[in-house]
């Protein structure tokens, strides 16, 4: 007795400190979970300049957030835009807004105009090598009798062939954008858009930020469509991926804790008809959750709000030492006193903890930190509510105390009904009926392991993500070329090899373009077979230069003047005064530069359609130093590779509960683990005749069923380890109320919008289902006096 | 061309700019008629050059279609700029081809072109400061780009005629400097030739 109360003593000193260190947590440090879904993938030992290609690619886009303002008519464009712009210039601490600058092109075009003798497009060249002295002598007069000029940049003499304004023109195409009026300006057929350039100041996955920044923009949105009432707004960024992700999160996370705990108290209050045993479960519940969060802080230092939700469905399991020990303190003998009974109920009650942690520890086999965090906090949780039952259930509940409603006869007269297996004709009939049915759905399950099943954003998301990809032809920054080499020339050289493959694609319209440095700054090797062309080919003593000079009537001395000084105009461009060079801003992100012994860049494509990827992806074959770079691919590819090896540790997780089980129950031991076997087997049928592919995370879920069921299986199996037979309703009354709730739980979680988070919830919530009706049928076989218990529970 | 397309990227909206010369009497001088054509002489002065360098053609302005510049000596070499594109032919050969879907210019610069051509001032003071004089029958302004960076590039244009635009002379910021006379121009559906109509067909 005494002992019991010490007990109890110490562990109020144990809660009243983590009740503590949460408030703490909460409300001085004022922690925030965290909601980068990149957080949940896996981390990978792998090749640091992958990694870091992607990195560079990801920050460049991460902080932006373009936003494109259109109307029919520019006017109205250009006043919405305004408009727009007005509400974020009164929050200069989030935003930067790039301006459409003033002189920015003219600019940005003296450093090429230092070397335009190098400069011009790959047609052109080839052009130069194939096109006789006829050909540029004609290119060159037209120019010089075109009207308004020409097309040209400068004074005629300064680039006579015109080499250097195509290749100013091709550039030009890198981008559909054009400054116009002081705005910058992009169109489809229907639209003119003014184009806002924004950058964060604050951090796009912070939701502290993301709740500073949301309002501001529907707040400009407001703005731009009271301005020009029929204008449209795109707006795409991570930053509203992330807050959408967020919120929704947070939402279902709402949405599932509290339907969890209403269902609880509901079915509580009607099986026990007090509200203590509620105030009991919810305090042990409360105290796992408020413990696991507690240590998990400390282990990691910071929580996603994925593990949040996770172990906002943990409350459907964290309940059952709880149920199942008030169940047999309902219908014990009021002479036995409640420490007693719980020595009584100890052993069981120590297995179905170690299942269940078991189950939960398979999640940390996986290389997911999101999803070892949600591991470490369901097993935490579950030990700090198992611990609660353990050392105040006895003190705080004693004999007399509840009494069963009319709900618990019912339900305990119903297992009377329920067929035991027995090894006879019929049984083995079943089984074989059974292991047809489920080999054939099973057979029908497809997979699925695409990352995009990991988040779900919603359609009006996408579709200005897909409108503004079209608008601008912007790269993706998940799908592109790495290239590396000893020196940045190599690099560049290796650039232009896979560029020209490339320009097939471009070509035959699987492609609309690429961007690589080496568009801005060809390699010193291409330079120098470019000059050497022009010095042949134009600038020659009989050649079109001087065939120019006569219908112009100039001599000798100008002919060589204007050549000397095209020839000054042809000292080599090299990539570090590019990089210096203000133009060179928004293409800095494709240079990696030297890291690790080796320069690397990439090359990002424009126009890439998925169906395009195939013809893509083997153009790096043969050529050195070039690698194709998907990110989607790889994830998804990582995905299904964990989906295959849980599903081992699944199996493996099997063969440790049985081991686990042989001490105590023997030759009983298959049958407190063949109901949720059969019900996982079910399942997955059940899946694969509903069409579903099966991706990660059914199987982390049959993990967790595992845990479930197997504190099913015991608690049933624990009343014949006492005495043979369906002698006491008690177990599955327990097995009821559990698994009652933990439909309630994951129910709510199969509704959840997250592709992934719905497989996990509608796989448990099957599984569950399966497993409370299949318990019953494996228990051992005797003569059954059911009626009698059932009163003597009712009655007492 | 590059720099017109210069001229209609880096333009600056007027928002309430006064303009200092009477536009309105300017445009009530013009005739505007749907079609017109004519012949153009022009005489380019290039840097670095000694004599200048000179040119004739036909020129032709369809409302609502585009414009035609057709240089026929020294070269025959022929201009199109319609909504969709402008095209130039060296002879047959297409030599240039600028799509206004790849490039958003396009628009703007047809429409800078022709209002320079039509005389158009009230579309021009979007982009340039208009200054200069109105007589009884004859009007002189000099263009100046809004823009200062494009002014630096450009230089200035200044136009003179009456119902119609007489000459053009655009003196540019590299020392080219290009001047253009208008002669014999004709109104109405005649004023085009089969082939010309052709062209814009």
């Amino acid at each position: 007795m005494a002992r019991g109360r010490t007990l109890a003593l110490a562990w109020l000193v144990a809660v009243a400190l983590l009740l503590g260190h949460n408030g703490y947590l909460w409300l001085v440090k004022r922690i925030v979970p965290d909601t980068d879904i990149m957080a949940l993938l896996p981390v990978q030992e792998r090749d640091p300049i992958l990694q870091r290609s992607f990195a560079h690619m990801v920050d460049a886009a991460q902080q932006r957030v373009i936003v494109l303002v259109g109307a029919a008519d520019w006017e109205d464009a250009k006043r919405a835009g305004d408009a727009y712009s007005a509400v974020l210039a009164k929050h200069p601490g989030l935003f930067d807004a790039a301006s459409a600058g003033d002189g920015v092109q003219a600019e940005w075009l003296s450093l090429f105009q230092q070397h335009r003798l190098v400069l011009m497009t790959p047609a052109q060249q080839e052009q130069l090598q194939k096109e006789g002295a006829a050909f540029w002598t004609q290119q060159a007069l037209a120019k010089l009798y075109a009207p308004f000029g020409g097309p040209k940049l400068g004074a005629w003499q300064d680039d006579p062939f015109g080499l250097f304004s195509g290749w100013v023109q091709d550039r030009a195409q890198e981008t559909p954008v054009r400054p116009r009026d002081g705005h910058l300006f992009v169109a489809d057929d229907e639209k003119q858009y003014v184009l806002l350039p924004l950058k964060l100041k604050v951090p796009a996955l912070s939701m502290t930020a993301q709740g500073q920044v949301l309002p501001v923009l529907e707040e400009a949105v407001a703005a731009a469509r009271q301005a020009a009432p029929q204008a449209r707004v795109i707006q795409a960024g991570v930053v509203l991926h992330a807050a959408n992700a967020g919120s929704q999160a947070s939402r279902e996370m709402h949405t599932i804790g509290a339907g969890s705990v209403a269902g609880i108290i509901l079915l509580t209050w009607l099986v026990f008809r007090t509200l203590k045993p509620i105030a009991l479960i919810l305090t042990s519940i409360g105290v796992g959750v408020l413990g696991a969060l507690s240590v998990c802080w400390l282990l990691f230092g910071q929580i996603h709000l994925m593990t949040l939700v996770f172990g906002a469905s943990l409350v459907g399991v964290a309940q059952d030492y709880g149920i199942y020990f008030l169940c047999n303190r309902l219908s014990a003998d009021a002479s036995l006193d409640s420490r007693a009974l719980l020595k009584k109920l100890l052993p069981g009650l120590a297995l179905t903890l170690l299942a269940a942690v078991i189950g939960y520890m398979g999640l940390a086999f996986t290389p997911f930190p999101g999803l070892r965090q949600m591991a470490v906090f369901s097993a935490l949780g579950l030990i700090f509510a198992w611990l609660t039952v353990i050392c105040w259930f006895p003190q705080l509940i004693g004999p007399r105390s509840l009494k069963g409603g009319s709900l618990v006869h019912r339900y305990g007269a119903a297992l009377a009904h329920w067929p035991l297996l027995r090894a006879n004709a019929g049984t083995w009939i079943a089984v074989a009926v059974f292991g047809v049915a489920a080999a054939f759905g099973i057979a029908k399950l497809g997979a699925n392991d695409d990352i995009r099943l990991l988040q779900n954003p919603p359609k009006h998301l996408v579709d200005d993500q897909i409108k503004l990809g079209k608008l601008l032809d912007a790269p993706t920054p998940v799908q592109f070329f790495l290239v590396r080499g000893d020196s940045a020339e190599t690099v560049l050289q290796r650039e232009e090899a896979l560029k020209s493959r490339l320009d097939g694609l471009i070509a035959a319209g699987q492609l609309s373009g690429y961007q690589a440095v080496s568009n801005w700054v060809p390699s010193a090797r291409t330079q120098q077979e470019r000059r050497a062309l022009v010095d042949l080919k134009l600038l020659g003593h009989e050649g079109p230069l001087a065939a120019v000079a006569q219908q112009a009537g100039e001599d000798a001395a100008w002919v060589k003047a204007t050549a000397d000084a095209l020839r000054a105009a042809g000292t080599p461009l090299g990539i570090d005064a590019f990089m210096a060079a203000p133009a060179s801003e928004p293409w800095r992100h494709l240079w990696l530069g030297k890291e690790h012994g080796e320069f690397a860049s990439i090359v990002a494509l424009r126009g890439l359609s998925m169906a395009a990827v195939p013809q893509v992806r083997p153009l790096a074959d043969g050529l050195a130093g070039v690698q194709w770079v998907d990110k989607v691919a790889e994830i998804s590819s990582v995905l299904g590779r964990y989906r295959v090896n849980m599903g081992f540790v699944v199996l493996a997780a099997y063969c440790v509960v049985f081991v686990l089980l042989l001490p105590r129950y023997r030759g009983r031991a298959w049958r407190v683990i063949a109901p949720t076997a059969l019900a996982s087997v079910a399942t997955l049928a059940i899946l694969g005749y509903a069409g579903q592919n099966l991706q990660l995370f059914h199987v982390l879920a049959l993990m967790l069923l595992l845990g479930v069921g197997v504190d099913y299986g015991i608690f049933m199996q624990e009343e014949s380890v006492k005495s043979a037979g369906r002698k006491d309703a008690t177990p599955w009354l327990a097995v009821g109320l559990s698994a009652a709730n933990t439909l309630l739980a994951f129910g709510l979680l199969g509704l959840s919008n997250t592709p992934a988070l719905q497989a996990f919830g509608l796989t448990m919530l099957l599984g569950t289902l399966l497993v409370w009706l299949a318990v019953p049928c494996f228990g051992v076989s005797t003569n059954i006096k059911e009626k009698a218990n059932a009163d003597a529970i009712g009655i007492s | 061309m590059k720099t017109m397309m210069m001229i209609a990227a880096l333009a600056l909206s007027a928002a309430g700019a006064q303009a200092a010369v009477p536009v309105a009497k300017i445009q009530a001088m013009l005739a505007k008629p749907k079609v017109m054509c004519g012949r153009f002489d022009q005489s380019k002065t290039l840097a670095g050059m000694k004599k200048p360098l000179a040119a004739n053609g036909r020129f032709c302005v369809v409302q609502e279609k585009g414009v035609l510049w057709r240089t026929l000596q020294p070269f025959p070499n022929t201009l199109r700029l319609t909504k969709g594109e402008i095209v130039h032919y060296q002879g047959e050969r297409v030599a240039m081809r600028l799509d206004a879907k790849t490039e958003p210019t396009v628009r703007m610069i047809n429409q800078v072109l022709f209002s320079l051509l039509a005389g158009d001032l009230a579309q021009l003071e979007q982009l340039f400061r208009v200054d200069g004089t109105v007589g009884a029958d004859s009007w002189n302004v000099t263009l100046e780009a809004r823009e200062p960076a494009l002014a630096k590039a450009i230089g200035t244009i200044k136009l003179d005629g009456g119902a119609y635009v007489n000459n053009i002379v655009i003196s540019e910021a590299s020392g080219d400097r290009t001047s253009i006379v208008f002669s014999k121009i004709e109104a109405g559906d005649k004023a085009m030739t089969a082939d010309e109509a052709a062209l814009f067909r």
